[in-house]
């Protein structure tokens, strides 16, 4: 059944899709985004039961091939040492985000001019500063001024409390004197914009079911949604439509029924993750497009890059009170984020603190760390260990290889038959190095801070989080698939705001530069309406 | 779990328990069997398709007389089990940690509140920056470009 043209369709309501639609609401175009998932109800959050710690190895865990819900689709991930996470429904994968919300630095933008690996970015740093500083302002963000790891910025709110072990850990990075500083974090530590303040719930990875933390079913959407923004769930685009001149007409979906519709648009706008989105584009086959839309330069699907994660677990006599606080944000650490080459890799990497995990979870790690026994000894080993951890995340600068990369598999498909994704990724020699040396660092942080055992696994299997690089932004049409404010080189009226358009990954958690750039990409959107088909 | 509804087979789940999980040794934590968690634990595999194999694993176990047996006979059973059908046991033992480890009394006796963390939360003190003295009197570790 055919449907009205709108002037903007946004396809998937996560990060980007929903401060893009924010931004653009202001136009009063006529606006509808497309989300395959549904509305989450924050009172059925798994922090509201007795089971909270047990649903992240279920129906929250964090592999949509684990978790299964029916908004999910599937990954083979089978080529890949670490599996791809993400969520699907309104607010996509920040309902389930640490909220470690870090911007990038500088050098991030120019490796190849800095440090000779890589590409540099199409923009700068001070050109994306003034919307990191928006959308701070528009998720509500909560840190400390004054980070010398940072160019000068000011955030809305408070930090989020570091608690017993916070200050544990941070003792440690003292006597060692390295760099650390509370996490800029996108939770309300205080009321912020109608959102309740952080409760400490702990469980953030599952929902808050406070509200406190920024995901955008709470932050943009509503406020795009009372501006005109219309939104429509349960709809999965099976591939993006184009017209004889080349141009995109818009796309063919499922609605929450199972029907099959098509939805024409002016401009169409991809923000599905650096999965779903060259998935999209390779399953939009055509004469005009025989590889896939908007893939003439050959790149949708490569350079993928995740950051890999170095997960250190230092084991203290002390209680720690782990479990209480928001489990990914806590304190960070920049002191080997800017290249060294004495290190004997290029580029960095930061760490996050981890605060510690619930009883269930405990178990389980104990279980397939071969650390914890059943029968006799568990008690023993288990109270020794619980309530008694800190972790360190170092996350790793991942560089762009061509031969990491997203392709369609010839068999999977999705609960609509529409062909599923394969992961193809090897971990480089820069990388392995640079996880060594932060695995190492960990461990001399956490032993510094009092630490008796010390449990790395690297690279972390399950972290696959941050979703890069695999329709990356540039100024040549033979080495990009879209230019500096997302428009696709091949097709005009066609956009990509996500973590795909990353052309480096950085040493922190990404969704603050995802959301930069999308704001980024709307305001010069909006600044060029008038010749946008010139 | 089909056969293992059976007073039998949920006997022999609840023995099965008791072995992985024991009570400690101060009293402050029972047995996950003596706790009663048997149904949980059948109830958390019912959508898992180790079913059939770890219900088979069960009426085996039973067939033997699994509760009768004397405890080092129990654990050589669930030794044996955990080398040959690797995938089934871990199954059972992971199940057997979420009914055990998300038990009020067990999750009071770990020293937590016996509820959910939400909506009452946790009151975390605040933090006096003044630790970060010494991180404020260092030079700037970002580089221009």
């Amino acid at each position: 059944m055919a449907e009205e043209t709108v002037d903007v369709l946004i396809i998937g309501a996560g990060a980007s899709g929903a401060a893009f639609a924010w931004s653009l609401a202001d136009t009063r175009m006529n606006i509808l985004c497309l989300e395959q998932g549904d509305w989450m109800d924050p009172s059925r959050y798994p922090s509201a039961g007795m089971d909270w710690d047990l649903r992240g190895h279920g129906d929250f865990a964090l592999s949509p091939n684990d978790r299964k819900r029916p908004a999910d689709y599937p990954v083979n991930d089978a080529g890949s040492p670490i599996k791809p996470a993400m969520f699907n429904a309104v607010g996509g994968s920040t309902i389930t985000y640490a909220a470690h919300f870090p911007r990038f630095h500088p050098s991030d933008f120019r490796t190849r001019t800095v440090d000779g690996v890589g590409d540099d970015w199409p923009l700068d740093w001070a050109r994306l500063e003034p919307f990191y500083a928006l959308n701070e302002r528009m998720m509500g963000v909560a840190g400390l001024a004054g980070d010398p790891a940072y160019p000068p910025k000011q955030l809305p709110l408070p930090p989020v409390p570091l608690g017993r072990l916070g200050e544990t850990v941070a003792r440690g990075f003292n006597q060692l004197g390295w760099h650390w500083w509370p996490s800029d974090s996108a939770i309300a530590t205080q009321p912020y914009e109608g959102r309740a303040a952080c409760l400490n719930l702990g469980p953030c990875l599952t929902g808050c079911a406070q509200g406190a933390k920024a995901s955008t079913d709470v932050t943009y959407w509503p406020v795009a949604m009372r501006a005109g923004v219309k939104l429509r769930t349960g709809c999965r685009v099976r591939e993006i439509l184009v017209r004889e001149d080349g141009l995109a007409d818009g796309v063919v979906y499922y609605d929450a029924d199972g029907v099959e519709r098509r939805q024409r648009a002016e401009i169409v706008v991809l923000a599905c993750n650096g999965i779903g989105t060259p998935r999209l584009l390779l399953n939009s086959r055509s004469g005009l497009f025989p590889d896939g839309l908007a893939n003439r330069s050959g790149l949708v699907g490569r350079n993928l890059m995740f950051h890999p994660y170095a997960m250190v677990i230092g084991v203290f006599a002390e209680r720690l009170d782990g479990t209480q606080g928001p489990t990914g944000c806590g304190l960070m650490s920049h002191e080997f984020y800017e290249s060294d080459c004495s290190r004997g890799f290029l580029r960095g990497y930061s760490f996050e603190l981890m605060r510690g995990v619930g009883p269930v979870t405990t178990a389980m790690l104990g279980g397939q760390g071969g650390w914890l026994p059943w029968g006799a000894g568990h008690h023993a080993a288990f109270g020794a260990v619980f309530d008694h951890t800190a972790g360190l995340l170092a996350i790793c600068e991942d560089l762009p290889e061509p031969h990491n990369r997203v392709t369609l598999d010839p068999e999977l498909v999705d609960s609509h038959g529409i062909p599923a994704p394969r992961v193809e990724y090897r971990l480089g020699e820069n990388s392995s190095r640079m996880l060594a040396h932060g695995a190492a660092r960990a461990k001399e942080a956490l032993e510094a801070a009092g630490a008796k055992l010390v449990i790395t696994e690297a690279p972390m299997r399950v972290a696959g989080w941050h979703l890069m690089g695999t329709a990356r932004m540039g100024t040549d049409p033979e080495r990009s698939v879209v230019n500096e404010w997302g428009r696709c080189h091949d097709v005009r009226n066609l956009f990509i705001i996500d973590g795909s358009v990353f052309v480096t990954a950085g040493a922190v958690n990404p969704t603050n530069t995802i959301q930069a750039l999308a704001l980024h990409a709307a305001d010069t959107l909006k600044r060029n309406l008038g010749e946008l088909f010139d | 779990m089909g056969e293992a509804s059976g007073d039998d087979l949920r006997s022999t789940l609840a023995s099965v328990l008791d072995e992985l999980l024991p009570a400690r040794d101060d009293g402050r934590l029972p047995g996950a069997g003596s706790l009663g968690l048997a149904e949980a634990v059948e109830a958390a595999t019912g959508a898992s398709a180790l079913r059939p194999a770890i219900a088979a694993a069960l009426a085996s176990l039973a067939a033997e007389g699994f509760p009768s047996l004397s405890q080092p006979e129990r654990l050589a059973r669930l030794q044996a089990l955990a080398k040959q059908s690797p995938e089934v046991f871990q199954a059972l033992l992971s199940r057997a940690y979420g009914a055990y480890y998300t038990h009020p009394s067990v999750v009071a006796a770990l020293g937590l509140p016996p509820r959910p963390p939400f909506p009452k939360g946790y009151d975390v003190p605040a933090t006096d920056f003044s630790v970060l003295d010494p991180v404020r009197r260092r030079a700037k570790l970002y580089r221009d470009c």
